[in-house]
C-alpha cells in the first residue's frame, strides 16, 4: 500500500519521530513522509511511534491508500526525486 | 514490495540515525532500510562494519560488481531460513543420476521454451525459430548425460544469438557470443544482464531453504553458487533478453552509452543507469498467476521456482519449470 505521513510533534520529541519514520518511508518535505509499505511494516512503525509520542500533545496522520496510482500526485515547482531506486 | 537498490555513483554507505545513508560528497540520501531487500553496488563505495552489522540485522543482501559491471561477490547475512532436511534431500537429487538429469532437463526445456517465445513474435527470425525447433526436437530424446544436454543447449543458444542480427538495429549486430571480455555492445549487454539476473536469483535463493551451491545443470564444483546459474537459465531469455530488445529497438540505448577500446566493450555509467531502470521495471511487472490467483511479479516468479524445487525435493510435487503462458 501507499502511505503519506504528516506529523506535528512537540520539539522535544520531534527528532525521535523523524528517525523512526525515516526507516520506513522516504522524506519528501518538512514533516512529510511518503512511500510504499506493507501492512505488517506499517503496524510495526505505528507501534514504534506510540512508544515515543505523548498522546495528548502530539499527532501523526497516516493517509493510507491501497495503490500508489489512487494517489494521483501532482507537483508544482520542484520535484525532489528521493524515492528512485538507482543512485 | 521489498525493493532492490542500485548504487552506480561513488560514495559511502553509512549507518546514521538508525537508518542507512548514502553520502556522495556533500549530498546525503536517506534509505528507508525497512523496505530494502538487496543492494547492488556498481560504484566505488566505502562502508564499515558498523554499516554491515546493521544491514545484516535486516537480512539485506549486498551484491558487488566490478568497474566493468561483472559480478564480484555478495555479502550474505547470517542465514535465518535453514533446513538441514531440505539440503540433504537436495543433495540426494544431485547424487542420483536419473534425478539429476531430470532437473537439468527441466531447466534447459524452460530456457529453450522462452527463447522460442521471444522469437515467435518476430517475423524476421522465423528461419531461426524453425532451426531451434528442429535442433531441440532432434536432440531432446537422445540425452544420456549432462554434458550432452549442455552441448544441445549451447547449440540452441548459438542459433538464438545469431537471430538477433535480424531484428536488432544495425549498430548492434553481433557475430558471435563473446564473454570475458565482451567485444561489442550487444555482447556487453548480454553479459551485464546475465550477471544481474544471476545475483537477483541468488538473493531469492537466499530467502529460501535451498543451498545455493548444490546444482544440477551446472557442476556444483565450479566454486560458485551454481544453483543460481541453473535457475537463471530460465529467466535469462524471459527477462534479460526482452529488456535488451526493448532498449535497443526503442533507441533508448545508443552506441554513445558504451565505452569501447581495442578489445573490449562495456556499458558506461549512463548506459548502466538506463539498463538498470528498465531491468527493475521488468522485475516489478506483474502477471496474474493462474493457480495462486494473485498477481506475481517477475521477481516473484524467481522465488516461486525455488519453492517449486523445494516441493520437488521433499517429494511433495514433481517439479515442472516455468513456461510463460502470457
Amino acid at each position: 500500500m501507499f502511505v503519506i505521513v504528516t506529523y506535528d510533534i512537540n520539539e522535544k520529541r520531534v527528532n525521535k519521530v523523524r528517525k523512526i519514520l525515516k526507516k520506513y518511508f522516504t522524506w519528501v518535505q518538512n514533516s512529510v513522509f511518503e512511500g510504499e509499505i506493507t501492512l505488517g511494516k506499517l503496524e510495526k512503525c505505528k507501534r514504534e511511534l506510540l512508544s515515543v509520542i505523548e498522546k495528548d500533545e502530539d499527532s501523526v496522520y497516516f493517509y493510507e491508500m491501497e495503490y500508489k496510482l489512487v494517489c494521483n500526485k501532482k507537483i508544482l515547482g520542484q520535484e525532489k526525486n528521493y524515492d528512485s531506486v538507482i543512485i | 514490495m521489498q525493493k532492490s537498490l542500485y548504487i552506480t555513483s561513488n560514495g559511502r554507505l553509512r549507518r546514521h540515525e538508525n537508518t542507512l545513508y548514502f553520502e556522495m560528497g556533500d549530498e546525503k540520501k536517506a534509505i528507508d532500510i525497512e523496505n530494502v531487500e538487496q543492494i547492488h553496488i556498481f560504484g566505488e563505495v566505502d562502508l564499515n562494519t558498523k554499516a554491515l552489522n546493521y544491514i545484516s540485522q535486516y537480512g539485506i543482501v549486498l551484491h558487488f560488481y566490478n568497474y566493468y559491471g561483472f559480478y564480484t561477490g555478495s555479502f550474505l547475512p547470517r542465514k535465518k531460513n535453514v533446513s538441514g532436511d531440505v539440503v540433504v534431500r537436495q543433495a540426494l537429487h544431485y547424487l542420483d543420476r536419473e534425478k539429476r538429469i531430470f532437473l537439468a532437463y527441466c531447466f534447459v526445456e524452460s530456457a529453450v521454451y522462452h527463447m522460442m517465445r521471444n522469437l515467435r513474435e518476430r517475423k524476421e527470425a522465423e528461419d531461426f525459430l524453425v532451426a531451434i525447433e528442429n535442433e531441440w526436437e532432434r536432440g531432446r530424446f537422445n540425452i544420456s548425460n549432462i554434458t550432452e544436454l549442455m552441448g544441445l543447449e549451447g547449440r540452441i543458444r548459438n542459433i538464438y544469438y545469431q537471430s538477433f542480427n535480424q531484428f536488432l538495429p544495425e549498430d548492434f549486430s553481433m557475430e558471435k557470443r563473446e564473454k570475458r571480455p565482451p567485444t561489442n555492445p550487444i555482447n556487453a549487454l548480454i553479459s551485464f544482464g546475465n550477471s544481474l539476473i544471476y545475483s537477483h536469483t541468488l538473493s531469492q535463493i537466499y530467502q529460501t531453504q535451498l543451498d545455493p551451491s548444490i546444482s544440477f545443470l551446472h557442476e556444483p564444483s565450479e566454486k560458485r553458487f551454481s544453483l543460481s546459474l541453473d535457475i537463471s537459465e530460465i529467466f535469462k531469455p524471459l527477462i534479460v533478453d526482452t529488456v535488451i530488445f526493448k532498449l535497443l529497438n526503442n533507441h533508448q540505448l545508443k552506441l554513445e552509452h558504451f565505452d569501447e577500446d581495442l578489445n573490449y566493450c562495456y556499458l558506461n555509467q549512463e548506459g548502466k543507469k538506463i539498463f538498470l531502470k528498465e531491468f527493475q521495471n521488468k522485475l516489478e511487472t506483474t502477471v496474474r498467476h493462474r493457480q495462486l490467483n494473485r498477481n506475481v511479479s517477475y521477481k516473484g516468479f524467481i522465488r516461486l521456482e525455488c519453492y517449486k524445487l523445494i516441493k520437488h525435493f521433499i517429494g511433495d510435487q514433481v517439479y515442472s519449470p516455468l513456461k510463460a503462458w502470457w
